[in-house]
């Protein structure tokens, strides 16, 4: 029994040995099978995984990842893609001027903003000429609505660095120039004002000395948030040295706008490539050096104060009189051709590319936004930052989840 | 010292808005004014006329059921439908006039700038709130009224502040 059973073992282990392979093989492909978000992570005991968001007022309409060990981040996902509307896919069903109402509505407080590149590059692909007044006009509403986002924004800073009269002081500060929009454009948000060929409608009557008003009180309220907020020691103790960007980072991970103005370079593209009227316009940027978020956090505010100079030189170099749209031909088709515009909008810099085929609808309309290209520095900025720390850095982008997910 | 100093800044620009004038408005007691008679389009010179963007006026006399701004609202929100009315206008000799959803419409206004025959304007009433979704559908009959919007109050801007006076 005993030599039988010897005898036995090799060949048990024969009959064994080649299903091992098989197994191994198994194993092996197993592994490469899985969807990468299904793989085995390695668990590290010190590590906590953090879900911010979606839900949660501080991370906006999406969800920032973060894994701390103990208070400190140590690694930082952001997964946008909540608040997905579908909006370049739908461009390409409805015709030029249809698609006004829809394409401004993934930031509802910008939206003459995010229609200018859209509005410009129509018109070169239709070859209609704008007239000057209407230039004017449309340099007044993207300035004033930069300032309404900003505003906005500044309130959603305040309230997240838990300072609320920050919330309080914006948001009423901003009904001076809702109200002006109101007057001008006839809605409070999404204005639908930019059609290819000009502005919908004229600015009504006595319109330019209620503006002047408003914005010159407006800039006086603007001044004294340097008192209770931006010279404020605790607001400097909070943002001054976290998150810093440096000027070759900024460049390099390809941010625009407020954010790279802050990083140190000095890149406004209604300075670089003016659009309209704004090589006509004395255009100042406003450049800080530090790039942590309390430079991020006051180049917007600067830059309200130089849009309230840029609509002071307009209203008063604005033609008096004349006409503020050109009459289109119901359903325009556009050539087989391709333009790209690109603006300064209140997140930075906002392309958009038009492919036409010469039918009324376009073939393919495609944004890129200034608030996608900043989330990406977010992983760089948060990483070895305190977690109490997140909302001030991830603010002080400037980002705003509809607009990057379009 | 410096952020003592800060601090009192802080603390002082505070309480210098206790001098300040309410700017908030108490809004069903008092409603804003706005400019003209709501937003309304010239088809001779194709610009419209600076206005609210609010519920829709019909002229019952002008319309001729031509259904350019229901063509005009299939790409927006597919608010306005075209229906059958009672009444007979030489113009219009299908009878058929729009029919306007409000839970649908987005109050762009591009329903008025189709509108050829001065027929269709926009007026400056906003209160459109109803308890049913059928209440948010204004028949043509609805919209040929002229709605009454109360508008007491702008902005000022004194010595003490900006106020809604």
């Amino acid at each position: 029994m005993i030599t039988t059973a010897t005898t036995d073992t090799p060949t048990t282990t024969t009959a064994a040995a080649p299903p091992a392979p098989v197994a191994a093989a198994a194993a092996g492909s197993a592994a490469p099978d899985l969807p990468p978000g299904l793989a085995l992570q390695k668990v590290d005991e010190r590590i906590m995984t953090l879900n911010v968001g979606p839900q949660h007022p501080g991370s906006g309409h999406m969800r920032i990842i973060v894994q701390i060990d103990g208070d400190h981040i140590v690694a930082c996902d952001p997964d946008p893609g909540y608040v997905h509307r579908g909006e370049e896919k739908m461009a390409e069903y409805r015709n030029y001027i249809t698609n006004i109402p829809h394409l401004e509505r993934p930031v509802i407080h910008d939206s003459c903003n995010i229609l200018y590149p859209y509005v410009l590059g129509v018109e070169e692909l239709l070859g209609i000429e704008t007239p000057e007044r209407a230039k004017y006009v449309r340099v007044i509403a993207s300035e004033l609505n930069r300032c309404i986002y900003t505003m906005y924004w500044l309130a959603i800073y305040g309230i997240f660095l838990g300072h609320s009269t920050m919330f309080m002081w914006p948001a009423g500060d901003r009904e001076l120039l809702i109200d002006l929009m109101e007057k001008m454009t006839g809605a409070r948000v999404t204005h639908a004002h930019f059609v290819p060929g000009g502005v919908r409608n004229d600015l009504p009557p006595n319109f330019e000395d209620v503006c002047l008003r408003q914005v010159n009180y407006f800039e006086k309220r603007i001044k004294e948030y340097a008192d209770i907020f931006y010279d404020n020691p605790i607001l400097i103790s909070r943002t001054r040295e976290t998150g810093v960007l440096s000027r070759q980072d900024a460049i390099r991970l390809g941010t625009t706008g407020s954010v790279l103005r802050a990083s140190g370079v000095d890149y406004d593209v209604r300075k670089k490539e003016p659009y309209d009227v704004y090589d006509e316009l004395d255009v100042n940027t406003n450049v800080m050096t530090a790039g942590d978020s309390y430079a991020r956090s006051r180049v917007p505010w600067l830059d309200m104060m130089e849009s309230c100079n840029i609509i002071r030189s307009a209203l008063e170099k604005m033609p008096k009189s004349g006409s503020v749209r050109v009459k289109l031909k119901p359903n325009p088709k556009g050539g087989n051709d391709t333009v790209y515009k690109r603006v300064e909008s209140g997140r930075g810099a906002l392309g958009c590319y038009i492919v036409s085929d010469g039918k009324p609808e376009p073939y393919r309309v495609k944004m890129s936004v200034g608030s996608f290209r900043n989330l990406i520095a977010l992983p760089y900025l948060l990483k070895g930052e305190k977690l109490g720390n997140m909302p001030a850095v991830y603010w002080s982008l400037n980002y705003w989840p509809v607009e990057a997910d379009r | 010292m410096k952020t003592a100093t800060g601090i009192i800044r802080a603390l002082n620009s505070g309480v210098k808005h206790l001098a300040v004038k309410r700017f908030t408005l108490r809004y069903p007691e008092e409603k804003l004014e706005f400019v003209g008679d709501g937003y309304q389009f010239d088809p001779s010179t194709g610009v419209g006329i600076a206005g609210l963007k609010g519920r829709h006026m019909l002229f019952h006399d002008h319309c001729t059921g031509c259904q350019l701004c229901s063509i005009a609202c299939e790409g927006v929100a597919e608010a306005i439908a075209m229906v059958k009315v009672p009444e007979e206008q030489k113009q219009n000799k299908k009878s058929i006039m729009p029919q306007i959803d409000y839970g649908k419409c987005v109050f762009c206004g591009l329903c008025v700038d189709a509108c050829p025959f001065y027929a269709l304007y926009m007026t400056n009433d906003y209160e459109l709130s109803s308890f049913s979704k059928e209440g948010l559908i204004y028949t043509p009959a609805q919209l040929a009224v002229k709605p009454y919007v109360r508008q007491d109050s702008s902005i000022q801007i004194t010595e003490r502040g900006a106020t809604h006076g």
